[in-house]
């Protein structure tokens, strides 16, 4: 239902997003690159935006990511909502991530929209068919956070409708684990991820799911170094939505959204990847679209400790 | 106060003493001579059949994905660099290529070394054909 003008009129005059912000994030990203050498890493990635694997930032390893998500709204203005991930390998069983998630509303305004702090552990040493792998994050956003880095409970595309000045007067203090189940087997890797959600002030437990299979084009590499070779493309899709919450578990009501999935891995040590999904029912966004570029540093910490030698 | 001190103290030698000698047993060897860390991965392993041995083309591709995803912690020339191991020790080279290869899959978590189960089983084989490569 599109919000009467009255309503849109409480907003921010400004049509334009607002780059201050990720100018700032630009420079800081500059900043860790001129940490790095030259050597290129590549990491273990799958290229997912939504599914987590078992696979885990290497030790000593930072990566950035930059996201974005371009996302049609139904009865309302479409949108572009980006965010930033610092990923860090503090162990071999143990990455760290930090977030900071902005969002753009076309015929509203642009605004940071909160961080999250994620970490994800491996609580067995060795391989199996199924490595699980306990995930916990602190969300510290507004309801105007549009990233849709999960869906849980019974999100909707009616969410993102609200007029950004309305949005962000909602504070969310949000605790989220995840259960990622994932297995490697001929070349493919399968995730299943189950999520619980919790505001931490108030509403009961809300639960998604998340799954996705993936493989490279090519599964040995070839002797020369190559950008446009198989071997550096990932392709997959990713399936993923709410379930509801403790009070009432159901798919009725909840939205869902199939998504294929590429990554291109350049022997330079960067990443890019897209996605285009697509809404199974009509709670869904109709279309969205991701794409992310990112670079990983190796032995980072190592790297700002020889700064100060 | 001076308790507690003492206590806080202790606590830290504890640490370190319990520190060094993980260190200390991340360079230990079975009867083989084989890292243990190595040389825990089923019996079975030890029979595995490296689909690439003899492959020149293969060690070459080793040599890459080694230059990719090893040579940060290892070295460019696998020599070691901290904690990472010199891959041309015999206690690396003695293990047969089925124990490298589950090794690489497996990592050793508690010890630094990630798991390399994310790269398809033929990449890890090409890097096996690389490390083995050293020998001759």
């Amino acid at each position: 239902m599109p919000f009467p003008e009255s309503l849109r009129s409480l907003g921010p005059s400004r049509s334009r997003p607002n780059r201050l912000p990720l100018t700032y994030i630009g420079l800081l990203c500059l900043l860790c690159a001129s940490l790095a050498g030259p050597r290129a890493v590549a990491a273990q990635e799958t290229p997912y935006f939504v599914a987590y694997s078992h696979h885990l930032e290497e030790p000593g390893n930072l990566e950035i990511e930059l996201n974005s998500i371009y996302g049609v709204q139904h009865a309302g203005n479409d949108f572009i909502a980006p965010w930033v991930e610092f990923e860090y390998g503090a162990k071999a069983w143990w990455t760290t991530e930090f977030y900071l998630d902005w969002q753009g509303t076309f015929n509203d305004s642009a605004l940071f929209t909160g961080f999250r702090w994620e970490n994800r552990f491996r609580p067995l040493r060795h391989e199996h068919w199924i490595n699980p792998v306990l995930y916990v994050e602190y969300e510290n956003t507004t309801a105007a956070d549009k990233t849709m880095i999960e869906v849980v409970g019974f999100d909707s595309q009616a969410d993102h409708a609200v007029p950004n000045s309305i949005a962000q007067m909602e504070h969310l203090h949000e605790l989220e684990t995840k259960l990622i189940l994932s297995s490697d087997y001929q070349g493919w890797n399968i995730s299943e991820d189950f999520i619980a959600e919790k505001n931490l002030g108030h509403d009961p437990w809300e639960f998604g799911y998340a799954v996705g299979a993936s493989r490279p084009l090519r599964l040995a590499v070839t002797p020369e170094s190559c950008n446009f070779c198989r071997e550096n493309f990932l392709l997959g899709a990713e399936v993923y939505g709410g379930l509801g919450t403790s009070w009432n578990f159901t798919q009725i009501g909840t939205s869902h959204y199939a998504a294929p999935v590429v990554a291109w891995q350049l022997p330079s040590g960067v990443t890019f990847r897209a996605s285009p999904g697509f809404g199974l029912n009509s709670n869904s966004h109709p279309f969205i679209l991701r794409w992310s570029v990112s670079y990983e540093i190796d032995r980072f910490a190592h790297r700002v400790r020889s700064l100060f030698r | 106060m001076i308790r507690r001190s003492l206590c806080g103290l202790l606590l830290l030698a504890l640490t370190f003493v319990a520190i060094g000698s993980a260190s200390e047993r991340e360079r230990e060897t079975d009867d083989r001579g084989v890292l243990l860390a190595i040389a825990q991965a089923p019996l079975k392993t030890r029979s595995w059949h490296n689909p690439y041995q003899g492959q020149p083309d293969a060690v070459l591709a080793g040599k890459k994905l080694f230059l990719q995803h090893c040579a940060e912690c290892h070295g460019p020339q696998a020599r070691g660099i901290g904690r990472a191991v010199n891959l041309h020790l015999s206690a690396v080279q003695n293990a047969t290529p089925g124990e490298l290869a589950w090794f690489l899959r497996n990592g050793n978590l508690w010890r630094g070394m990630p798991a390399w189960s994310g790269l398809p089983e033929q990449r890890r084989w090409q890097l096996v054909a690389y490390l083995k490569s050293f020998r001759r």
